[in-house]
């Protein structure tokens, strides 16, 4: 009796031990349980979007007051690099830096010094759509910043020798873009894929047309494109709906309304697995891949979304990720993604490798690029691919300026002012029929590809 | 006079709160020595985890470089808990940012992500480090990505070849004169088991920092830290201070290189440690902003508005290093006006020079105040102060050194900035000249 209890307790105490130290070292991490006991649950992101308006100008705003900041972003369409004369090309580069290099009131100086003192940060870039600008200020200063801006879009100096400086620096960078590949690349896919229009222009220009943009024609380009009709703007921060109506009244009220450039001419994409390699030698060779993609409002937007999602647009995890990457070492890195242009709507992608692993790259990639339109994805992969996209929902409201740009977005697509409320909806309601029918309808067609750097002297352009 | 004393206490203390701090931050230790950060933020239900271990590129044995960073990619391919593919999945599930990064003296793994997957986050990022298991496959697997990591990253630049020769220059035989992703031969040769012994030497959660940054209070960060990271063995780690080039020395690098379009000068002091500076990085921040940050420096001023002979012109101050720091000027001639390598140099050094004249007491609050402006920025976006407080409490400053930031540079005087440049002027230093070669590429191959 005694010495059976006894070899009873070893042998618990054994199990006991036995499962403490699998546990320990050997137990897989559940990450659904350990979300089930977390102690930091769920929370929604509560600021509503707003839709305030005034006189002939209107604006998304979001209300946020935890830190003492405002950001204003704000863009004009059908105003970006392709609306520039050919023969002038690099004029928005030009614009973006002579706003802030002087103005009326104060010389370029003054103006970067008043504004560096106070935190105020007025910038502009431009996509080949659209023109577009921030303006971001610490609250305190919103009136400072008001006066800064107005100037800046009212009355800009572009004094000459100003003028000259910038022209230099950018064609000190048109003439650097040599060394990159990337720029190489950029420049060689856009004339290999849009030809002649406006899409098909290098990155800023060439030197002559640099050198031939005056001030009248910056003056010019600004009465014609910067008006009331064809802007839209987005506020997040530190204020109240009322002090955002009369933010854009101060910024924006001056505009003129008539707005009459003409929407780009469409661009026809045909894509059949083309080849197009421009013959220079780089570490490693570089390509872009693309074929017809969707608009953002047609009824196949989420389904492929979520398919390229799965394809190659989840990083590590995305399946020419997997067996390019992670299985064969091939690359550092493949994505592919969905671009919405005005004119021009893709699904492409792109990679870097050396010369050696670039051909065998390609090959495994077009192998489950075809198998995408023959298969599709499965139930699994799709429901994961909602979830991930659910789950990172709140990642958009990180930073103010970030928010601010999200609200632009949200007009130039005609997402609607409910559209964060909605957004997961839109990604839980995709069935897998469509995800599938979508794949088989894009993926069917194979995509274009311009390589810099691959030496494949044996492979003829296909055309 | 008790009053007095009173009095005097209370504006005493008015004045401290009136100086803000910088985050509102809060730091502790676990028994096993993990010390913890906690920077609250809640504009969004979001928290940036970054996990700093102590060591980076300078740890290496000599002839093979890259191990850190190789190290840091293998750390994404399993546990004996959680397979490679499961544990990127899983972070994707959550919603997730997930990423490493690999630096001379640091490795951080992080992620963003909605706070209410904190816990999953915390659970696998403890879990990678003490229980990596991975396959001899995984590690050839990896060892072929970071090499073509360095292609894409490093080679595929042309001018890299000049960077990687003039930080050798600049550092002699200190690890830091090698590059971080290693070089190609190093690559190819580093040995499994070493990489391995490289992990079980200094991950361990005593040589780590923790800084969670986002959506949460100081007390559940203490509850859950201790819960995820709190088991993890302490083990004794040793780190070297890496060695530093002791002797004073003035050199050039010309280089001639193919693809190279346009000339590019610089000008790389080495200076001591943060501890044993002339002054304080502050001093040294300052006085890189007055020369060469922006377009109102003096820099930009005179060589690129006045005497235009350059098309941009800037100085930085690095004191990210357990070592030497170094403060650095780049300039971009303008090669269509007459051009000559050694005057442009010379006009550089006399530009500094004449740029110093200009400091007045005015001049210097000015730049505080421009240098202080951003400050309120910082709070915006939670990652910035993880990656803030990661960087300075990795390289020995307290948590108090950021959150004291705006005294530390109102604090910076005339005297201080003036006596700053004058051990810059005194420092060993590389000259370097990257100019384009003869031969004309006219985009055809080179081999």
């Amino acid at each position: 009796m005694k010495n059976k209890g006894w070899k009873l307790s070893i042998l618990i105490l054994l199990i006991l031990l036995a499962v403490w130290a699998w546990n320990k070292y050997y137990a897989k991490i559940d990450s659904e349980a350990i979300l089930a006991h977390s102690v930091l649950k769920d929370k929604k992101f509560t600021s509503k979007v707003q839709e305030i308006k005034a006189d002939n100008l209107s604006a998304y705003f979001l209300e946020e007051h935890s830190n003492p900041i405002i950001s204003v972003s704000f863009l004009f369409r059908n105003a970006g690099s392709a609306y520039e004369p050919e023969e002038k090309m690099g004029l928005i580069a030009i614009l973006e830096n002579m706003l802030t290099n002087g103005t009326e009131k104060y010389d370029a100086i003054s103006f970067k010094d008043i504004s560096e003192e106070y935190g105020i940060h007025i910038g502009f870039s431009a996509s080949d759509d659209n023109f577009s600008g921030s303006l971001q200020m610490p609250s305190e200063y919103k009136d400072k910043a008001v006066e800064l801006f107005t100037q800046v879009l009212y009355s800009p100096r572009f004094e000459a020798k100003y003028m000259d400086l910038t022209k230099a620096q950018l064609q000190h960078i048109i003439k650097r873009g040599k060394e990159k590949i990337s720029v190489v690349l950029g420049n060689a896919f856009a004339e290999t894929i849009f030809g002649d229009h406006p899409y098909g222009r290098p990155y800023i220009g060439t030197l002559e047309t640099v050198e031939a943009v005056s001030a009248e024609d910056l003056r010019e380009f600004m009465h014609d494109y910067f008006t009331s009709s064809n802007i839209i703007i987005g506020i997040a921060g530190d204020l109240t709906a009322d002090e955002a109506q009369d933010l854009i009244k101060q910024m924006f009220g001056g505009l003129a309304s008539e707005f009459n450039a003409k929407p780009l001419e469409k661009v026809e994409l045909h894509t059949s697995g083309a080849q197009h390699n421009v013959p220079q030698t780089f570490a490693q060779a570089m390509t872009h891949f693309v074929t017809v993609g969707t608009t953002r409002k047609s009824e196949d937007f989420y389904p492929l979304y979520l398919a390229n999602y799965i394809f190659g647009g989840s990083g590590l995890n995305s399946r020419i990720s997997q067996v390019v990457r992670e299985e064969n070492g091939l690359t550092y890195g493949i994505y592919t993604t969905l671009s919405l242009k005005d004119a021009v709507q893709t699904l492409g992608g792109g990679y870097s490798a050396t010369a050696e692993n670039f051909g065998k790259a390609r090959e495994l990639l077009l192998s489950e690029w075809q198998k995408m339109a023959d298969k599709g994805v499965t139930a699994q992969e799709l429901q994961q691919a909602k979830q991930a996209l659910i789950s990172s929902h709140n990642l958009r409201f990180a930073s103010i300026g970030g928010i601010s740009d999200m609200l632009l977005a949200m007009q130039e697509y005609d997402l609607g002012l409910d559209f964060l409320d909605k957004r997961n909806d839109y990604i839980r309601d995709v069935t897998l029929q469509q995800v599938n029918a979508a794949a088989r309808k894009y993926f069917k067609n194979v995509p274009d590809f311009v390589n810099v750097g691959v030496q494949e002297t044996s492979e003829k352009e296909k055309d | 006079m008790n009053k007095f004393i009173l009095l005097a206490l209370f504006i005493f203390g008015m004045c401290q709160a009136a100086d803000a701090e910088t985050f509102k931050a809060d730091e502790f230790m676990l028994d096993n020595g993990l010390r913890v950060v906690v920077v609250e933020n809640h504009k969004a239900p979001l928290v940036k985890q970054m996990l700093w271990y102590q060591v980076g590129a300078v740890d290496e044995f000599r002839g093979r470089g890259g191990s850190a960073h190789l190290l840091e990619h293998i750390l994404f391919r399993g546990t004996k808990k959680v397979s490679g593919k499961e544990f990127n999945r899983i972070m994707e599930q959550n919603g997730a940012v997930s990423n490493a990064f690999t630096g001379y003296n640091v490795t951080a793994y992080h992620q963003f992500a909605d706070v209410s997957r904190l816990e999953v986050l915390m659970a696998l990022e403890a879990d990678r480090m003490q229980n990596l298991k991975i396959s001899e496959d995984d590690f050839e697997a990896e060892r072929k990505i970071v090499f073509q990591e360095r292609k894409q990253v490093v080679e595929n630049n042309p001018a890299s070849p000049f960077g990687e020769r003039l930080r050798q220059m600049l550092w002699g035989t200190s690890p830091y004169g090698q590059p971080i992703t290693g070089l190609p031969e190093d690559i190819m040769a580093l040995k499994f088991d070493e990489t391995l012994d490289f992990y079980h030497k200094y991950y361990a959660p005593n040589n780590a920092i923790l800084v969670l940054s986002g959506d949460i209070d100081s007390a559940t960060a203490r509850k859950l830290t201790e819960k995820y990271y709190g088991k993890l063995e302490k083990r004794p780690v040793e780190r070297e201070q890496p060695e530093v080039q002791t002797e004073h020395f003035e050199q050039t690098l010309k280089m001639q290189l193919p693809k190279i379009t346009a000339p590019k000068i610089s000008i790389t002091y080495l200076l001591p440690d943060h501890q044993n500076l002339v002054g304080s990085i502050y001093d040294y921040m300052v006085l890189a902003e007055f020369l060469g940050d922006g377009e109102t420096s003096e820099l930009y001023r005179e060589l690129v508005l006045k005497r235009k002979t350059a098309l941009g012109v800037s100085a930085s101050y690095n004191y990210i290093s357990r070592a030497n720091t170094t403060f650095g000027i780049s300039m971009t001639p303008d090669a269509s006006v007459e051009f000559s390598p050694e005057k442009s140099v010379e006009d550089l050094q006399a530009a500094l020079k004449k740029g110093m004249n200009n400091l007045t007491a005015e001049r210097l609050e000015q730049i505080k105040r421009k240098m202080l402006a951003d400050l309120v920025f910082t709070n915006d976006n939670p990652e910035t102060a993880a990656y803030w407080i990661g960087y300075m409490l990795s390289l020995g400053f307290s948590l108090d050194e950021v959150q004291n930031y705006a005294d530390r540079i109102n604090n910076v005087t005339l005297e201080g900035v003036k006596n700053a440049f004058a051990a810059v002027e005194k420092a060993s230093k590389v000259v370097g000249i990257l100019l384009p070669s003869d031969e004309q590429d006219g985009g055809q191959n080179e081999e």
